[in-house]
């Protein structure tokens, strides 16, 4: 079966994806990871984010991919996502992977 | 017999590598993915650093060594060249000649930040996606900064967004987070931060202001900063360049025709001569005037043997005369096409002046060069060097619009220059044309009437108000800019060009472009003359400006008073009677001359006594005292010791003419 072939399971977070929830939302992310072989993140448009988020997909990315499942984000990055991604200097020298999962760049996943 | 200095030698080499390196720099700007650019750039460089090396200069050897390598990573494609890049090492480019030039220079501040901006440049080049890489200038200091901030930073309510937020505040930053410590997700303390920052800042504020910016996590975060401060001054430009001090014969040839930036242009192939430059024979240029010297003694010498054989009997005496007068004419010749250099030497220098104006003034400008293998003595080279570089710069700012006004005129978003060089009848013309906005007669009319040059509503040609720009303080520019404007430079160009008993001639559209053309003599040393006399006094008229030779008879002469006039295969030639000019006092021969002398399509006679036949001439410069006086270009001694003065053609052409253009309007 190719990864094109996998039904994508889609994990909804809440508005609040700062520190100050962050916790659980780890908690949310890591038995959803476990739970499912592809995974797609959907996040509200008007959300709630900092570094300790960004952070944390960071470490699912690399959680997902020692297991060897997939992990996306439903929609590219934008608003206020996008604006700390900018502001972190996170887009600066982003590889092609990089760029695929955080701006859907090179292809959608 | 003396060796050659190593030292000297290598500078000389060096000089050659370093125009070598520019050309390719150059040309490989116009065409990014052109391998034999790229690899020839990097054998220069390479070159550069291995001979730097053996010779002792140490510090240009580790400088060249930074841009071979990024040349050898485009090279390998491990980077893409870019034109950040190859403004970087064209930048890097003028500070080796530095460290050639000077070796024991203090040179560590400019270095440093030629290097980082070469880093950047390599770094944006391999990272597409990258903001663009940060250029220190003058006054600017680039601080690289790496930090980290407490790891439960997060936890106790510092965001580190803010700070970053102040540091951009503090001038041109770039920013990029270090992810490497971020673990995997199932052992991540999601509170903690893992997250640290490489920033480059280039700002003028001083490094504590770096330190402010920390001020309230500073005891228990980790920040390294270190900085590289720009020097006072930029490396000097291609422009300012000293002129070549040698000079080697025959020179290689260049492309016909090149564009500068940007605008694509494949390269025209290397002429063979290039490869043949090993049978070439490099000899300093002092040498060769000091040479030049010996022949023009040799050459009066020799007019006076001709003179003492002529008036005596002994016909061996004679045989040996005209030998002598044989050889020193062909080594007269030999010599003056050994000091000819071709002005495609003079014309590259302004691919590299147009690539750094068009990037200094935000114009796209392509630079056409024509007739490169037109040779002209070296010292007429290198003075005509500082005039066309201004008039260059004219044409770049004051002449061409930008894009958008261009666009608006229906014009081509990129403006075109062209530099042109041909031989015409002793002279060189060298050309410099515009597609820019022409000169604005009503302004310069306006400007020169409010300066007191002219009177207002003086009746004057559009050559004579076009010459009005050459006056000193003269401009018309509504803004002053680093490259013209101040009024300064115009005149220098004219005087300079006077001084090589040079014309200037301007032509101009509005709206459609301006065409400046300077016909040069080809040297300056010694000519083939025509030697006249008038009245009592012995006068030399360049040869290669004579058309042809007629003779005026008494009743002509009379008939023609009053106008002045000739008729020659049924066009009028105006004439100038040189008795009347020189004020000789003396009556005129039964049967006079005229001497028919032409400036491309202009011409006039110069009525004389006697023609006494060609002369060798080696020209002497007036003195000071006589410098006011246009009639003569210069002086040459005759064989009997005797000093005959030569005529300025180009002033007696203008002279002739304008008498014709006040005949005319008297009807």
């Amino acid at each position: 079966m190719t990864a094109s072939n996998v039904k994508e399971d889609y994990l909804c977070l809440p508005d609040n994806l700062t520190v100050r929830a962050i916790t659980t939302v780890q908690q949310e992310v890591l038995r959803f990871i476990d739970k499912n072989q592809s995974i797609a993140i959907e996040l509200s448009d008007d959300c709630q984010v900092d570094i300790s988020f960004i952070q944390l997909m960071e470490a699912a990315r690399i959680y997902a991919g020692t297991a060897g499942k997939r992990i996306a984000l439903k929609k590219p990055a934008s608003g206020p996502m996008l604006d700390v991604l900018q502001r972190s200097g996170f887009l600066e020298g982003l590889s092609a992977e990089d760029a695929k999962f955080w701006l859907h760049q090179g292809g959608i996943q | 017999m003396s060796f050659p200095d190593p030292i000297a030698v290598f500078r000389t080499e060096a000089a050659e590598l370093l125009e070598q390196i520019e050309a390719g720099l150059l040309d490989l700007n116009v065409n990014l993915g052109d391998k034999d650019q790229v690899d020839a750039v990097f054998r220069g460089l390479h070159t550069l650093k291995g001979s730097g090396a053996m010779f002792g200069f140490e510090a240009l050897a580790a400088f060249t060594h930074h841009c071979e390598t990024a040349f050898d990573r485009v090279r390998k494609g491990e980077v893409p060249a870019t034109q950040e890049l190859v403004t970087a090492v064209l930048e890097a480019k003028d500070h080796m000649r530095a460290l050639v030039e000077t070796p024991s220079g203090d040179h560590g501040a400019m270095s440093e930040m030629l290097l980082a901006n070469l880093r950047s440049a390599v770094e944006a080049a391999k990272n597409p996606g990258s903001a663009p890489a940060l250029k220190v200038a003058p006054g600017q200091t680039l601080f690289k900064i790496r930090f980290s901030l407490p790891q439960n930073a997060m936890a106790n309510g510092t965001n580190p967004l803010p700070l970053l937020d102040e540091l951009r505040e503090l001038g041109e930053c770039k920013i990029v987070a270090d992810r490497s410590a971020i673990p995997s997700l199932d052992l991540l303390a999601p509170t903690d931060l893992y997250v640290s920052w490489d920033v480059e800042l280039l700002t003028t504020q001083p490094r504590s202001a770096i330190d402010d910016v920390f001020i309230f996590v500073m005891d228990e975060m980790q920040l390294d900063v270190s900085a590289i401060e720009a020097p006072a001054a930029k490396p000097p430009a291609t422009d300012t360049a000293a002129a070549p001090n040698e000079v080697v014969s025959p020179a290689p040839a260049v492309p016909a025709s090149r564009a500068a930036s940007p605008a694509p242009a494949a390269p025209a192939p290397v002429d063979n001569k290039a490869n043949k430059a090993s049978e070439n024979v490099r000899v300093p240029a002092e040498k060769l005037d000091e040479l030049m010297d010996r022949v023009g003694e040799l050459v009066i010498a020799q007019s006076r043997l001709s003179q003492l054989a002529g008036g005596s009997g002994d016909l061996q005496l004679r045989a040996v005369s005209e030998d002598v007068e044989r050889l020193s004419g062909e080594l007269r010749d030999t010599m003056m096409v050994l000091r000819m250099v071709p002005v495609a030497h003079l014309f590259s220098r302004f691919r590299r002046l147009v690539h750094d104006l068009a990037h200094e003034t935000g114009k796209t400008i392509e630079l056409v060069t024509e007739g490169e293998t037109t040779e002209v003595d070296k010292s007429v080279i290198e003075r005509l060097a500082d005039p066309l570089v201004h008039l260059v710069r004219n044409s770049c700012d004051h002449g061409l619009e930008t894009p958008e006004e261009r666009l608006a005129a229906g014009k081509s978003e990129a403006g075109h220059i062209s530099l042109s060089a041909r031989q015409q009848a002793g002279e060189v013309i060298i050309t410099i044309k515009d597609d820019g906005r022409g000169i604005n007669k009503e302004r310069v009319r306006a400007k020169a009437e409010s300066s007191g040059l002219i009177q207002p509503n003086a009746s004057l040609t559009d050559q004579e108000i076009y010459q009005l720009i050459f006056q000193p303080g003269f401009s018309t520019a509504q803004t002053v800019t680093n490259l013209s404007g101040r009024g300064v430079g115009m005149d220098v160009v004219k005087r300079t060009i006077d001084a090589l008993r040079g014309t200037i001639n301007v032509a101009s559209h509005s709206g459609k472009g301006s065409e400046i053309s300077l016909a040069i003599p080809l040297t300056l040393a010694i000519i083939d003359g025509l030697l006249v006399r008038v009245g009592s006094g012995r006068y030399v008229i360049p040869l290669s400006a004579v058309e042809e030779c007629l003779e005026l008879s008494i009743e002509e002469d009379m008939r023609s008073r009053g106008r002045s006039f000739i008729s020659l295969r049924d066009s009028l030639v105006p004439f100038l009677r040189l008795r009347d000019l020189f004020r000789t006092g003396t009556k005129p021969d039964p049967f006079q001359k005229v001497v028919v002398i032409s400036t491309g399509s202009e011409r006039v006679g110069l009525v004389v006594d006697q023609i006494i036949g060609d002369h060798q001439t080696v020209i002497k410069a007036m003195s000071k005292l006589h410098h006011d006086v246009a009639t003569f270009s210069g002086a040459t001694i005759l064989g009997d010791g005797d000093v005959a003065l030569i005529l300025d053609v180009g002033h007696l052409v203008a002279e002739g003419q304008q008498q014709e253009a006040h005949l005319r309007a008297a009807g």
